[in-house]
């Protein structure tokens, strides 16, 4: 295999598996935000900005990774 | 609308053609109000008064003035497009009475009196113009010389020179070809044109548009290569200009502009003094606060055609990063001391375990310290940038469905995804502002912070 076919495989294989990674990490973060409304619905905007900011924290790891596919699919049709 | 259809003239058949329709719809408009000025003037009740006169006088003038410039426009720029440009109010006028016509005639009651019946007649003409149109667009490209015949495919867009050069070779022999020549899928003819150039396209804007129409030009090469640069300066100017305007003349009951600033401004100082706690929000609302607003107009000044978001370069969002990054240290440094700092950065120590992790955690700290622009920086530009290529993708997959029909149009496939820019440029803006928020909170001294957030959260 060379270096081309191994960019073209794993660059999307790439992502795909970032994005299960962090789909899990806001599914978890989500749930535990829907129960902590359920629980304190006074509280609701608080732990919303919480919410988000760990949001954006688990998202960035799939944005790494499309990042890095994008900085590197330039080489694939090379 | 004038600007946007010069705008495509330009894209599509070079930068003087465009110009020349511009003046031509400027031109135009001039006229029809010096005429109007000079009409009523002259017709007017007070026709007799001396402004009246006045004023006839002057739009007589003015229109003698308009002439001698259209006549040396004429001669300096492309008459076709001149003309055409000329005609556009025209064509609105005519249309306008038609339809006022249209409106009250039998039969347009007739019609929409049931909405079947309405339905019907539309499906039926846009199926007759689905019929006409390429019948219309297939005669003069195949009566002229076979230039580009494959053109009107997206995919098979010739690379940016040789489609250029076409196309000034083209509008210099027969202008009228340029009709037929249009490609279909504007958009999708903009990306293919650039598939020549390296890495993946965006959206043409009006710096791509200049570059192309110049490729030779030292100038263009310099807007080129500082585009996002020019648009944050742009970004930036604009911010200026609405918070100038808006705080000019502050008045007690405040107008719409004033209204509108103020409760952004409120909202941002309230949501920040929420984080950091009542008592630094003086101090550090303005910073964070211009950064949040910039950064939100950077993200949504990409989705006004032919602009670009500057954020969806990494250059931009790595400065903004490291802007923020600095400031946090030097707030750090300040705070704390630079004893302090190095102490904060060493897990502060104050027991024997604690020294002796010291050669652990201060590579980690520095490193977390190091991380944290790098992550701003990324997280901003892969998202502005991920929605710019999605969109770029929708798009050209809605002119490829539709591509075998001829027509320059595409399925607007790319509706959805432009909402999701909305609520993701403005996500992504706020993101920023509340981490470089916390970045600075955890650099000052920890003392009684949450305290005051929590009293601040109590109303």
């Amino acid at each position: 295999m060379d270096f081309q076919a191994a960019l073209g495989l794993g660059l999307p294989l790439g992502i795909g598996i970032a994005a299960i990674g962090s789909g899990i990490g806001l599914g978890l973060i989500g749930q535990g935000a829907m129960q902590a409304i359920g629980r304190q619905p006074e509280a609701t905007d608080k732990i919303q900005l919480a919410m988000i900011i760990v949001a954006a924290l688990a998202e960035a790891l799939t944005i790494y990774a499309f990042v890095t596919m994008f900085l590197l699919s330039s080489k694939i049709g090379g | 609308m004038g600007a946007i259809a010069a705008l495509m003239i330009a894209t599509y058949s070079g930068p003087m053609p465009g110009l020349a329709a511009v003046l031509g719809i400027a031109w135009s408009l001039t006229n029809f109000a010096l005429l109007q000025q000079l009409v009523v003037a002259i017709t007017g009740t007070d026709r007799k008064s001396r402004p009246a006169v006045k004023r006839a006088a002057f739009a007589a003038a003015g229109m003698f003035l308009l002439f001698a410039i259209g006549g040396v426009l004429l001669v300096l720029l492309p008459p076709v497009w001149m003309l055409a440009g000329f005609l556009v109010p025209f064509a609105v006028l005519v249309l306008k009475a038609a339809s006022v016509l249209l409106l009250e005639s039998r039969a347009w009651q007739w019609m929409v009196a049931s909405p079947w019946r309405a339905a019907v007649i539309v499906l039926s003409v846009v199926v007759a113009a689905w019929w006409v149109v390429p019948a219309l667009i297939e005669r003069p490209a195949t009566a002229q010389e076979h230039a580009s015949p494959h053109a009107t495919q997206a995919d098979t867009t010739p690379p940016v020179t040789e489609h250029d050069a076409a196309a000034t070779t083209q509008h210099g022999s027969a202008p009228t070809t340029e009709h037929g020549a249009a490609p279909a899928g504007d958009h999708a003819a903009a990306e293919g044109k650039g598939h020549a150039s390296e890495g993946p396209q965006k959206f043409a804007n009006v710096i791509t548009v200049l570059s192309r129409a110049f490729p030779n030009a030292e100038w263009a090469h310099f807007l080129h290569h500082y585009e996002a640069v020019i648009f944050s300066w742009l970004v930036g100017l604009l911010i200026i200009l609405v918070a100038f305007i808006a705080s000019r003349r502050p008045q007690m009951i405040p107008g719409k502009l004033q209204n509108l600033v103020e409760t952004l401004v409120e909202g941002l100082y309230n949501f920040i003094a929420g984080i950091i706690g009542e008592r630094h929000a003086a101090r550090f609302v303005p910073f964070l606060g211009t950064l949040g607003i910039y950064i939100w107009c950077m993200n949504l000044f990409g989705l006004i055609p032919f602009m670009d978001s500057p954020t969806s370069s990494l250059n931009v969002t790595f400065a903004l990063a490291i802007v923020v990054f600095l400031y946090a240290q030097w707030i750090g440094i300040r705070g704390l001391g630079l004893g302090g700092y190095i102490d904060h950065l060493m897990g502060q120590p104050r027991n024997l375990t604690g020294w002796l992790l010291v050669p652990l955690m201060l590579p980690i700290h520095i490193l977390g310290e190091l991380a944290k622009p790098i992550s701003l920086s990324c997280r901003l530009f892969g998202n502005v940038f991920g929605e710019d290529m999605l969109l770029v993708a929708f798009v050209s997959l809605g002119v490829s469905t539709l591509a075998w029909s001829n027509l320059p149009i595409g399925l607007p496939l790319q509706l959805p995804f432009l909402v999701l820019a909305l609520l993701t440029g403005t996500l992504q803006a706020m993101v920023f502002m509340v981490l470089s928020t916390i970045y600075i909170l955890l650099m000052l001294p920890h003392e009684a912070h949450g305290h005051e957030g929590e009293a601040h959260h109590a109303h």
